[in-house]
């Protein structure tokens, strides 16, 4: 009692600092530094630390006293410091043993408060001392040897949160396509924990990519606004999603509304065989120049008021990049004239696509996305027609620059329904023009290329395209602009250039 | 017309999917202190993916809005904000739970129920914030809580902290870690009563 205490945050310290050490103690690194008491070994003394022994139930205060002159037994040693947390809910308790002269050895339980360390509260398996450090997902000889050391330096100590997180990052610095995770197990001994490296392949690595989202809202100053909202629900190999048409100009001549629903399996036995089934319905209007121009020409199919749409699909990987699918597309298009009249446009759906990234190093990559598409008319189909359509894409990222070109071409033969005609003047493509100005009512035939430049997400471009009926004029358009440019957000003034005068078009929105 | 048709079903979507689903009422409020304090268990923090997941070892952090309403989807008179940190003890086979905030409060070996209890009766609103509602008036209470993966950020070499890639990811994907979250709604309640 003459002794002054330490200040309670100095003892709360010293005891955390010594009750971190004691913690790493079980394992077999720490063990050597201080061997564990061989079971019978005469107990000198038992005294807690960290926690005033009257805060203790009196009887945890009796069997602690007890231990001294008894006979050391890990089993039970350890259920009282498991007490002693039961009783005080706050703490961790655990147990270090000194070594004494005459083969005795001193009993200490270190307790310290949960809340004042940052780990522990974290996560209250940091308190373990760590086993072994496994991989899972891929072959530990993949890692590099430097990465393995430090793993191992993890064995044998109280893992440490950081370092493990900082860990993760390395590793898929070093594996990109991985995502890698941390899970925690119990070891072989109490006490002891297993920590296990997942990786598991990001989407990158997949043979067989779930279907892009074709969620955007968008306004364009000459069309207005158009909305899609695809809500993925599912997991890593199967899929449904959710979509919604909102008054969608944006990617056809016709606007409609409505709901489709995707199913997607891009594991079906195995990685490189997927399946699909998308059922969508939508209602659909006409602007009115897309109206007249259909009046004006016999050849096109009439418009229809809905369109019903069911497509199943099969795809098979080569490849990581390359990739077939074939199915069958079924539509039912209910005449907007001659309700309930109806038409059929069924067709046999082949097409191939490759993609393929290339890191140069972490801050630049290039990435190649390109595919072709025929669908040709069968299975009873009202309208006969055969519809190619390819397109291509270029993109280079360097630091907070981005360069991307691409083109797209297609072609259609006989009588295709409105929706497979082309239309150029939107939001992607032909920026600056007005689709209901070029070609009110779609063409046969299409081409368009595009070469952007971003930095920041600021950026300017140039698009030049044409889209045409067979026997009318191929003229070529182009336009410029600039403004945001990101991957999701947009917002940008463009102009036609070889248009008789210089209206301005805006147009803004976010894809996701 | 096609656009109101279709906001209605998109309304009706979102509500349909959206982890946000309000479940019975399951606490209650004692005054101590001069604190508003809730009691009770099962709010279903500590269930389903979530549980899994600590199950794993891996830890989850669950951050809680607590509002005090003058009447049911009624008008805010109190509002609090509460950050738990929940990890399961591997070998003891509790969970522990850490509140954030100064100072940082811990306790472990719980059962789930007793850990969200625990989370609840942590949450409290000061008495003089309530007004005339602090007066034997009857008031509603509405709980929120949304719970995140404790996973490090992929990759610390990417200086875009923030973007519009990553608000749009977070607002409209259903990321790979995404843990749900929920709402609770109950009263009347007094206090003192």
């Amino acid at each position: 009692m003459a002794r002054r205490l330490p200040r309670p945050f100095d003892m709360r310290t010293l005891t955390l600092l010594l009750l971190l050490a004691s913690i790493a103690a079980p394992s077999s690194k720490a063990s050597a530094q201080e061997p564990e008491p061989a079971e019978g070994t005469r107990i000198e003394s038992a005294e807690v630390s960290g926690l005033a022994l009257d805060q203790l139930s009196p009887g945890l205060q009796r069997d602690i006293e007890a231990l001294k002159g008894d006979r050391f037994e890990r089993g039970r040693i350890n259920r009282l410091a498991q007490r002693i947390e039961e009783e005080h809910p706050d703490v961790v308790a655990a147990v270090r043993t000194v070594p004494r002269p005459d083969e005795e050895v001193r009993v200490i339980f270190l307790v310290a408060r949960i809340s004042d360390d940052g780990d522990l509260a974290s996560n209250i398996n940091l308190r373990y001392a760590v086993e072994s450090v496994e991989v899972e997902g891929i072959a530990y000889t993949e890692i590099s040897q430097v990465l393995r050391d430090r793993m191992q330096r993890l064995v044998g100590g109280k893992l440490e949160a950081d370092e493990a997180d900082d860990l993760i990052a390395r590793l898929e610095a070093e594996r990109p396509g991985y995502d890698v995770s941390r899970r925690i197990e119990r070891g072989s001994r109490p006490g002891r924990i297993r920590v296990v490296f997942e990786f598991s392949e990001s989407e990158r690595l997949r043979w067989i990519p779930f279907a892009r989202s074709r969620s955007r809202y968008v306004y364009h100053s000459d069309q207005g606004w158009s909305g899609v909202h695809d809500i993925p629900m599912g997991g890593r190999d199967h899929r449904v999603t959710l979509g919604f048409a909102f008054s969608n100009t944006d990617d056809l001549i016709e606007e409609y509304s409505g709901v489709r629903v995707r199913f997607e399996s891009r594991r079906v036995g195995t990685e490189r065989f997927g399946l699909g089934l998308e059922v969508s319905r939508f209602n659909n209007t006409w602007r009115e120049p897309t109206q007249l121009a259909l009046a004006a020409n016999a050849a096109i199919p009439e418009p229809y008021r809905t369109r019903l749409t069911v497509e199943p699909r099969a795809t098979v990987a080569f490849t990581r990049h390359l990739r077939a699918t074939g199915g069958i597309s079924f539509s039912n298009l209910v005449s907007l004239s001659h309700s309930p009249d109806s038409q059929m446009a069924n067709a046999v759906v082949g097409g191939l696509a490759y993609t393929q990234r290339w890191d140069l190093d972490s801050r630049s990559h290039q990435n190649v996305d390109a595919g072709y598409e025929i669908r040709s008319s069968g299975l009873d189909s009202d309208l006969t027609y055969r519809r190619h359509f390819g397109h291509a894409s270029y993109r280079y990222d360097n630091d907070h620059n981005t360069v991307i070109a691409s083109v797209l071409l297609g072609r259609v033969t006989g009588q295709a329904p409105l929706f497979e005609r082309f239309s150029l003047g939107d939001t992607s493509t032909l920026r600056g023009w007005n689709k209901f100005d070029i070609a009110p009512a779609g063409g046969n035939h299409v081409f368009h290329q595009s070469l952007e430049y971003r930095f920041y997400n600021v950026g300017l471009f140039v698009d030049t395209g044409s889209v045409w009926d067979t026997g009318t004029d191929k003229r070529l358009r182009a336009s410029t602009g600039v403004g945001i440019l990101g991957d999701n957000f947009f917002a940008t003034l463009a102009f036609p250039l070889n248009a008789g005068g210089a209206n301005a078009t805006f147009m803004m929105g976010v894809r996701f | 017309m096609h656009l109101t048709h279709a906001r209605l079903a998109l309304i009706t979507a979102v509500v349909c999917v959206s982890p946000l689903a309000v479940v019975a009422q399951s606490f209650d409020v004692r005054a101590v202190a001069g604190m508003l304090q809730l009691r009770g268990s099962g709010v279903g923090l500590i269930e389903g993916r979530v549980a899994d997941h600590l199950k794993d070892g891996r830890s989850v952090r669950a951050d809680f809005e607590l509002t005090v309403l003058e009447k049911p989807r009624g008008g805010a008179v109190a509002h609090g904000q509460y950050s738990f940190i929940v990890s399961y003890d591997l070998w003891e086979q509790r969970f522990a739970v850490t509140r954030a905030g100064t100072p940082p409060r811990s306790i472990s070996h719980l059962t789930a129920r007793n850990a969200e209890g625990w989370c609840l009766e942590n949450m409290t609103v000061p008495l003089t914030s309530l007004g005339r509602f602090a007066r034997d008036v009857p008031f509603w209470i509405r709980i929120d809580y949304r719970v995140e993966d404790r996973a490090p950020a992929a990759n610390p070499d990417d200086d875009s902290a923030f973007g519009l890639r990553t608000l749009i990811d977070v607002l409209s994907r259903r990321r790979q870690d995404e843990m749900p979250g929920r709402s609770l709604e109950g009263g009347p309640f007094r206090v003192g009563k």
